[in-house]
């Protein structure tokens, strides 16, 4: 389920690049769309972040259901690429046996409306949640190049 | 066509009995209370606790379905409640393979149950009165085995959010029961030798050091918060 990451975008590339060779060998196609992003940082109250702490993500249309999960990296970052589904997304950060559940409401434009997390207050400590969505240009890249000869059989 | 048969009847026979529309609470204090503190999961002070029981009383237990969540950052949930009987005084170390222990199961309406209350309260009779919370052992140290009865007779008031594990809970609906579980973190009691000692759960917790001559002593629950759903936190107030 980690495709739904950040490396869910490079993937998709990925597969626009192959795609085509299997018609036009030689041929490399790369196109991209800039996809609005939900970028979320998991923290100490202290400041220190919540280094290569587990997410978990839930969609709305079944929040049951694990919808993509990944970890973090050193900073305690995190970034995915929600589904067009309206509704609350919920996201879980956990670490050492502790853990924190940040929501956000997704419109159906896509605009971030709430996010709210859940503090900690054992021990004056507090892990919290920061969630941006960015990117939202919607503007596409489109890259083609074409080494040697086209495939006669293509 | 008769091995069929016979092998749906012998699921109806061990299947639970948690019906569609309900929704079971469970308390556990995870493997610490059933296998005890064992290395590396010793105490923060080192030693190897052996539970025989672990007696706590709960009451005011109610489920609730928040909208929008309840985030555990006071002591009031708002939303439709599912109050469950009570008190309930179980046995923590007494706990099905997944160390957990049933306190209840109520016929509950669907949706999503993502908020829990609850309180620790001081029983009001039976072996435990006047306690809320007693756990009895032997400790073992460097040869040395230390016989302990450790109870506190706090009341405590819990306000949860969602309960945070491995698998998301609390969902009810027409087809499939829901679950949910009160968590007590009895590393936050002990430490644990296995963190360091900069980590915040040895830094608050007692340890079992000072009930070293063994014996009965009382403890304050204080600010230990003891108190959890799965990893999952708790607003608690003292009652």
């Amino acid at each position: 389920m980690s495709l739904r990451c950040r490396s869910a975008l490079l993937l998709c590339l990925a597969l626009v690049v192959s795609a085509p060779q299997m018609a036009l060998a030689h041929a490399a196609i790369m196109e991209a769309e800039v996809a609005q992003a939900i970028r979320l940082h998991a923290f100490y109250e202290t400041g220190e972040p919540m280094s290569q702490a587990q997410v978990i993500i839930y969609a709305p249309d079944d929040p049951a259901q694990v919808w993509g999960q990944g970890i973090a990296d050193m900073d305690g970052r995190y970034e995915f690429i929600p589904d067009a589904i309206a509704g609350r997304w919920s996201v879980q950060v956990r670490q050492a046996g502790h853990g924190v559940m940040a929501h956000l409401e997704i419109g159906a434009n896509a605009p971030v409306i709430t996010v709210s997390s859940t503090p900690d207050t054992w021990a004056q400590r507090a892990l919290m949640v920061a969630l941006v969505a960015w990117g939202a240009l919607g503007t596409a890249l489109y890259a083609r190049s074409r080494k040697g000869k086209p495939d006669a059989s293509a | 066509m008769r091995k069929t048969a016979c092998l749906a009847a012998a699921f109806c026979i061990v299947a639970p009995a948690l019906h569609a529309d309900s929704l079971t609470l469970f308390a556990t204090g995870e493997d610490l209370a059933t296998a005890g503190f064992t290395a590396p999961k010793l105490t923060r002070d080192g030693w190897a606790l052996e539970f025989s029981r672990i007696m706590v009383s709960f009451d005011q237990i109610t489920a609730w379905q928040s909208n929008p969540p309840f985030m555990a950052d006071g002591p009031e949930i708002f939303g439709e409640a599912l109050v469950f009987p009570g008190p309930v005084i179980v046995d923590l170390v007494d706990a099905d393979e997944d160390d957990r222990v049933k306190l209840a199961s109520m016929v509950a309406a669907p949706g999503h149950y993502n908020a829990l209350s609850w309180a620790l309260v001081p029983a009001a009779s039976g072996e435990i009165e006047g306690y809320s919370l007693v756990l009895e052992g032997v400790a073992r140290k460097d040869g040395q085995d230390v016989a302990f009865t450790l109870r506190s007779a706090d009341a405590m008031m819990h306000a949860c959010g969602e309960y945070m594990g491995d698998t998301r809970k609390g969902f009810v609906t027409d087809d499939s029961a829901g679950d949910l579980e009160i968590t007590l973190h009895l590393d936050h009691l002990f430490g644990r030798a296995d963190k360091g000692a900069e980590d915040e759960t040895n830094i608050a917790a007692l340890g079992f050091d000072s009930f070293a001559a063994g014996g009965v002593y009382e403890f304050s629950l204080g600010d230990l918060h003891v108190g959890h759903v799965g990893e999952g936190h708790c607003h608690v107030t003292s009652m």
